[in-house]
């Protein structure tokens, strides 16, 4: 990577990021190796948490689109790839040892509907993990963001299709599961071999990789640099004649692909999926993490989910109460923190500091040119100019 | 009525949820259809509009007039119902003559929220809204510090208890009813409703609260101790649903997570009456209550829930200023 500025053609290759995100990786990567079994599974599932956390930081701390409903595009990922374990269970396996599902076969369901009967193979089964989710966003996206409708009618929005998606899923117990949702899934296999759990392990972990390295390329790019700008002033950057709404439409149906694939890569690891990760609490859930994190931070949101994750793990082991912990926690760094746990970092640690040291070529006038060898170290105005 | 609050989302799956949905879909179908069932079923739906009318007083004094995003409304709803049921259970009193202690309980507690988190982010919409879901947790949590989770039950007085027969047939079987209790929060809603269009538009304060929430730095120049307004204002909201946790404790059972059942429904109501005029809530509440009894009553309970909140929906994406507000140029 290069970038030329002011005549310089200079190096942006961000050294210490590479090198603390190697150091990252190698740390998740020996991990697995040293951790029981318990360990392993709740740290996957952490890992998945906050990668969905990682992509409402898209929509919410880069646009600045708060939405309680990135539980919804989890678990309709989640659905999707259960429905596909669910249809290979082998016969001897299923309780009723037919081909149908036995919560379909207790509400009284004599055939496989249609919509479900393609899941069962693996292509159709992926791309619905990633489509389904996509599409619902991009339909309720095209919807709502073509409008004069603003910041908390949005989030009011969002409530509303959460409760509304619960309800509909319970109600269709026949074709859902109802409440218990989908259980007693089969194994992730390829080609007739079942992946052990640290093989999910290793598959999450690639996935949470990409979607970090995904995010980060993006929105250091100047497509970022307009999703931050629609956060910052939405009518002026509509007044420079961008669509706001189209930049809107696809982060936000990005944002539901990706943690539509989370959710996809839940199934197999948690063995069920249920309408609880549709439910107004879990979006909740996903938000404070973001907003404990660090919002517009990426990594914050991550290592938010993953430390409160651990933590209520071994505090629920104490007290009941670990609830009101994350509540008093959530109101200090609302009042306090307004940018979240990662602004409490040093400076030189930040993500966006590590991954830029280039100046913008629109800053670049204005701020001192940096020599090419000194182009990896931030400078602090450079740094406050672009976070 | 239905919507979930699980208290720990990440432990247990077996959190089931929705026991309601299912008991009212057996309810709802396998009858013929009728006339007199269908007058059954929308006089139940009144007996919804007060509660949502009642619920959704408060949230029409803290959105609709003050603006702030109010998710810890659910917790002051709950906050009334286990100070009515803490005053039952240790004197023994009357539910109706708990409600002025709901009211300045809740309303102390208001108050106190005002000073100390709501008053630092005016202005900051996003943030108030994550702020009281903070907020709402806390007060969760130390509700269950205090009563621990377990269910706990009021009883509503026996002069309430009973129904009017509107109208029997000939062998003298009730085919219209309507329970005393049912009738008594809708008497309670649309009683605070009037006396509180009466404070707003018809008193001083009603006055000073108007002249804050049109300019206030203009009746700041006036004289208007804003501070004090806002937070007398956000008590007043809070109190009210104080009054409507009271009323419904006696309904329903009283736990922890009881109002998180009631903000997404209140919200809806606020936002469909919208906020421009009091009366707004009453149509709202109205329309909402109706349209889920009618709808519940010709397909079934969860359709209903599904197809009221896509219209809430679609009405927000068009009208995000509610049905009944005067278009106003801006």
């Amino acid at each position: 990577m290069s970038n030329v500025v002011m005549g310089y053609k200079q190096s942006t290759f961000p050294k210490k990021l590479a090198a603390i995100s190697g150091i990252a990786l190698l740390i998740f990567i020996i991990l697995p190796f040293v951790i029981g079994s318990f360990q392993l599974s709740l740290l996957s599932k952490l890992l998945l948490f906050g990668t969905l956390a990682v992509t409402l930081d898209l929509v919410w701390g880069f646009t600045g689109i708060l939405s309680f409903a990135h539980g919804i595009f989890f678990t309709l990922g989640g659905y999707a790839s259960a429905y596909y374990l669910k249809l290979n269970l082998s016969a001897e396996n299923n309780t009723y040892g037919g081909e149908l599902p036995d919560f379909m076969v207790w509400n009284g369901l004599e055939v496989l509907p249609w919509f479900i009967a393609p899941l069962k193979y693996f292509p159709v089964a992926f791309l619905a993990v990633i489509g389904v989710p996509a599409l619902f966003a991009y339909i309720t996206g095209s919807f709502i963001f073509r409008s004069k409708v603003s910041g908390v009618y949005i989030t009011i929005i969002t409530l509303a299709l959460s409760s509304a998606l619960t309800t509909f899923f319970i109600s269709q117990q026949a074709y859902t599961g109802g409440t218990n949702g989908i259980t007693d899934v089969s194994k992730l296999s390829v080609f007739g071999v079942n992946i052990p759990p640290i093989g999910i392990y290793f598959l999450i972990l690639a996935y949470t990789v990409f979607v970090l390295a995904l995010s980060l390329w993006l929105t250091q790019s100047n497509f970022g640099l307009i999703l931050r700008s629609i956060n910052e002033n939405e009518n002026r950057i509509a007044f420079l004649g961008y669509d706001v709404a189209q930049y809107k439409i696809f982060i936000w149906t990005l944002s539901a692909a990706l943690a539509g694939m989370a959710g996809g890569l839940f199934v197999p690891l948690n063995r069920f999926i249920s309408p609880v990760y549709l439910a107004v609490a879990f979006g909740t859930q996903v938000v404070i993490w973001v907003a404990i994190g660090g919002r517009g931070t990426l990594i914050g949101p991550l290592a938010a989910a993953m430390i409160l994750g651990q933590v209520q793990n071994s505090a629920e082991k104490v007290t009941q109460d670990w609830q009101l912990v994350v509540g008093i926690l959530l109101l200090v760094v609302v009042l306090f923190i307004p940018n979240g746990l990662m602004s409490l970092l040093p400076k030189q640690l930040r993500f966006s500091n590590l991954s830029k040291p280039k100046p913008l070529p629109g800053a670049a006038a204005s701020a001192p040119v940096v020599p090419p060898e000194m182009a990896s170290e931030p400078k602090p105005e450079a740094a406050q100019r672009s976070s | 009525m239905l919507d979930l609050a699980l208290s720990s989302m990440m432990s247990s799956p077996v959190y089931l949820l929705a026991q309601d949905a299912a008991a009212e879909v057996t309810e709802a179908t396998g009858e013929s259809f009728s006339y007199t069932s269908l007058a059954n079923q929308a006089l139940n739906g009144i007996g919804i509009v007060g509660i949502l009318l009642l619920t959704a007083l408060g949230l029409a004094i803290t959105f609709g007039v003050m603006r702030i995003i109010n998710l810890a409304h659910g917790e002051f709803i709950m906050l009334g119902a286990y100070i009515t049921f803490w005053m039952q259970d240790t004197f023994g009193m009357d539910l109706l003559l708990t409600i002025p202690f709901a009211f300045v309980g809740t309303a102390l507690v208001g108050a106190l929220v005002e000073l100390t988190i709501i008053r630092r982010l005016y202005g900051r919409p996003l943030e108030t809204l994550l702020a009281t879901w903070g907020l709402s947790i806390v007060l969760q949590g130390i509700i269950k510090l205090i009563f621990t989770a377990q269910l706990k039950y009021v009883k509503a007085p026996a002069y309430l208890s009973g129904s009017i027969d509107l109208m029997t047939d000939e062998t003298g079987s009730v085919l219209i009813s309507m329970s005393y209790y049912r009738s008594f929060i809708v008497v309670v809603a649309l009683a605070l409703l009037g006396i509180t269009m009466f404070l707003f538009y018809g008193t001083s304060w009603g006055r000073q609260i108007r002249a804050v929430t049109q300019n206030r730095s203009m009746s700041q120049c006036l004289g208007v101790n804003t501070k004090l307004i806002d937070m007398g204002t956000f008590a007043y909201g809070c109190g009210l649903a104080g009054i409507a946790g009271t009323v419904i404790s006696a309904l329903k059972t009283v736990s922890p997570p009881m109002g998180q059942d009631y903000l997404v429904d209140s919200w809806m109501v606020v936002v469909t009456g919208g906020v421009d005029k009091l009366v707004g809530i009453l149509a709202g509440a109205f329309l909402i209550g109706e349209s889920n009894a009618i709808i519940a009553f010709l397909l079934n309970d969860p359709t209903a829930r599904v197809l009221v909140l896509g219209a809430v929906i679609v009405l927000i994406r068009y009208r995000p200023e509610g049905l009944f507000t005067v278009q106003k140029r801006s």
